[in-house]
């Protein structure tokens, strides 16, 4: 990790399989695409003009993006902070002060619920990055995490 | 009027026990609004709508719309009623669908009052009731008379938590809240200000009218201009062209001035008990009331031009946004230097000190040029393919690589007492003020490019933030950034 700010925490395995499914599930339609406008559009140059690419791009999504693509999530709970890091181009570190959330959701859907991981989003009063996402991390520690923030805000709204 | 208002005073407590409706003359005044949309073109069409003039069918038709539209107008106003309740201002309207809105009264911000043209003829008033959710969650009364107006304004700012601080320190020895005006504008000044207004935009939008008014009144432009067109291609010259461009910016001017006046008559911003009440508008005169703990952050910006002149503009965010174009709230549209200190000090906000500012790396330089220099060879290079003539656009591309290189001497920040301060912009150029309060999320980012320069950009993001621009600390070395980025997450907690 290069922003290196605090050590980060990697995601848990099954979100590797979460991202790889979603990738697969994409690259399906893709495919189909180039599949039809290969069959229906008369006259090509020659070929698999449209399947060739699309198949690299689609091996690429599904095979070899997805390991590059976990392994650059990461994260930290330091009990004052939660940093969130993501992005295979564009590397991005978001730090949320636990004191600015204002309310918190721990999600799960289909996918999510069989290869045991849930997504943990945070909401905040400000604009651009309002909301932020940290995926694939096991449903007991979204829920630890959540109610060590939830505790936090109380205990500071007692203050 | 001032007679009712007096006479309402007393039994306050028991109006509000039961709902009450706008002003009748407000049916008048709807009716009014909606006349050119529904009275006038609807008969006109249907008169038109045979080969001749049919005056039964359009006097007709205009006697049918004008009595549902009155009728429909009345129903609306019978059924508006509000009542201000002890804890909740409650709002029910609707004539077949009914709708009930009840506004905790804790959570009204402010109570704002607007008066239009017409408003201001018979003596009435649009309230606003402001809870802080934007724009779509607030409650309008409109219209009541400007004593209910008032009269409203201070039963409802009376229970805000401001309010009631304020009469928890009534205590101490200074007794009543006074007003003190921070900063107002002459009529020289606001005409200053239009001048710097000029927008080559309001040639379009003149021109655009102009063709639309045309196209209503079926005037024969071929007639009119026809014979001048073809003198001026004739005698087409430079003077022609130097001629046109005059007027063009002529018209620019004119333009500028008249909406500034509009807007920014009599220009007055005043501070008592906590909040900041701006009010200006030649026509339509409003009055907006900017409490001191809904301010987010500060900007001071200085215009192209007006800013080498000494001129700033100062804005504030607060939450919940704001109408006006900036997204921010104009505490000071045309200020010298000092005003416009004057006017930040006024706030909570720390005053922005521009010495120990820190620079960005070199790095800026780079991507600024590539950032504003690349789309202008893009656009033209793809232009030029269809139109070779726009290649000449090319030659434009330096201008804001050369711009770039001043980039960086001018984007700084530090880190303050109680602050985050940035300034940026070679042309025109913005000090931001961010209160560590204020900061919501922070996020360093690194793009490609910036990952081969060893430089990222710090994101602080606050609430009620709108429109272009951000008070970003971009292209940072990387160890500062994240230095930065870790010392605003601490002092943030």
């Amino acid at each position: 990790m290069t922003l290196a700010i605090v050590p980060l925490t990697p995601l848990e395995r099954g979100q590797l399989h979460v991202i790889r499914l979603r990738a697969l599930r994409n690259a399906i339609v893709l495919l189909v695409a180039a599949g039809a406008a290969e069959w229906f559009v008369p006259n090509l140059p020659m070929p698999g003009l449209f399947l060739a690419p699309v198949i690299l791009l689609a091996l690429w999504m599904v095979v070899l993006a997805p390991p590059r693509r976990w392994r650059r999530w990461g994260y930290a709970f330091t009990g004052t902070e939660l940093h969130v890091e993501h992005g295979l181009f564009t590397r991005v570190h978001t730090i949320v002060p636990v004191l600015r959330v204002q309310h918190i959701d721990v999600q799960q859907d289909v996918l999510e619920r069989l290869f045991k991981v849930a997504t943990l989003v945070l909401h905040t009063a400000g604009t651009d990055d309002n909301v932020v996402i940290l995926p694939g991390v096991a449903r007991a520690t979204a829920e630890a995490i959540r109610d060590a923030i939830r505790e936090r805000i109380g205990s500071a709204a007692h203050d | 009027m001032r007679s009712a208002s007096a006479s309402a005073a007393p039994r306050m407590t028991e109006a509000e026990a039961r709902p009450q409706r706008l002003h009748v003359l407000t049916v008048i005044l709807r009716f009014i609004k909606r006349a050119p949309s529904t009275l006038v073109v609807p008969p006109l069409a249907l008169g038109f709508a045979g080969k001749e003039f049919h005056p039964v069918l359009a006097f007709g038709a205009f006697g049918a719309i004008a009595a549902a539209v009155i009728l429909m107008t009345f129903l609306d106003w019978w059924c508006f009623t509000y009542r201000i309740g002890a804890e909740e201002v409650l709002i029910q309207q609707g004539v077949l669908r009914r709708s009930r809105r009840s506004i905790p009264r804790a959570r009204i911000q402010d109570v704002s009052i607007e008066r239009g043209p017409f408003a201001r003829i018979v003596g009435l008033a649009l309230v606003k009731l402001e809870t802080g959710g934007g724009e779509k969650e607030e409650a309008h009364l409109d219209s009541v008379s400007l004593a209910e107006a008032e009269r409203l304004r201070a039963l409802l700012r009376s229970h805000s938590p401001a309010a009631v601080a304020q009469a928890g320190d009534a205590a101490a020895p200074e007794p009543a809240p006074e007003r003190r005006t921070i900063f107002a504008m002459s009529l020289g000044r606001v005409l200053i200000e239009g001048v710097f207004g000029f927008s080559l935009v309001w040639i379009a939008a003149i021109y655009g009218g102009l063709h639309y008014l045309g196209e209503i009144l079926q005037l024969d432009w071929e007639e009119l201009f026809g014979e001048a067109q073809r003198v001026a291609v004739a005698r087409f010259s430079i003077v022609a062209l130097v001629l046109v461009a005059g007027l063009a910016l002529l018209v620019s001017l004119v333009a500028g001035i008249v909406r500034t006046l509009l807007r920014d008559y009599g220009f007055t911003l005043t501070h008592e008990a906590g909040r900041f009440r701006r009010v200006r508008g030649l026509l339509t005169r409003s009055e907006v009331v900017i409490a001191d703990r809904r301010i987010q952050l500060g900007l001071v910006h200085r215009g192209m031009i007006s800013g080498r002149l000494g001129w700033n503009s100062v804005e504030v965010q607060t939450l919940g946004g704001s109408t006006d174009p900036s997204g921010r709230q104009g505490l000071a549209p045309f200020a010298t230097k000092e005003e416009a200190a004057e006017v930040l000090a006024a706030t909570p906000l720390p005053t922005f000190e521009r010495v120990g500012l820190r620079p960005v790396a070199p790095a800026h330089i780079l991507r600024s040029a590539l950032r504003h220099g690349m789309p202008v060879a893009l656009v033209f290079a793809i232009a030029g393919w269809f139109l070779p003539l726009l290649w000449w656009g090319l030659l434009l591309v330096p201008v804001p690589v050369i711009v770039a290189l001043f980039q960086r001497a001018h984007h700084r920040y530090a880190l303050r007492d109680t602050s985050l301060q940035v300034m940026r912009g070679v042309l025109s150029q913005r000090d931001w003020v961010v209160p560590f309060d204020s900061i919501q999320t922070l996020t360093v980012r690194q793009g490609l490019l910036q990952r081969w320069l060893g430089v990222a950009t710090v994101s602080v993001d606050t609430a009620g933030a709108s429109g272009w621009h951000r008070p970003n600390v971009s292209d940072a070395p990387l160890d500062a950034a994240l230095a930065l980025a870790e010392a605003l997450a601490a002092k943030v907690d």
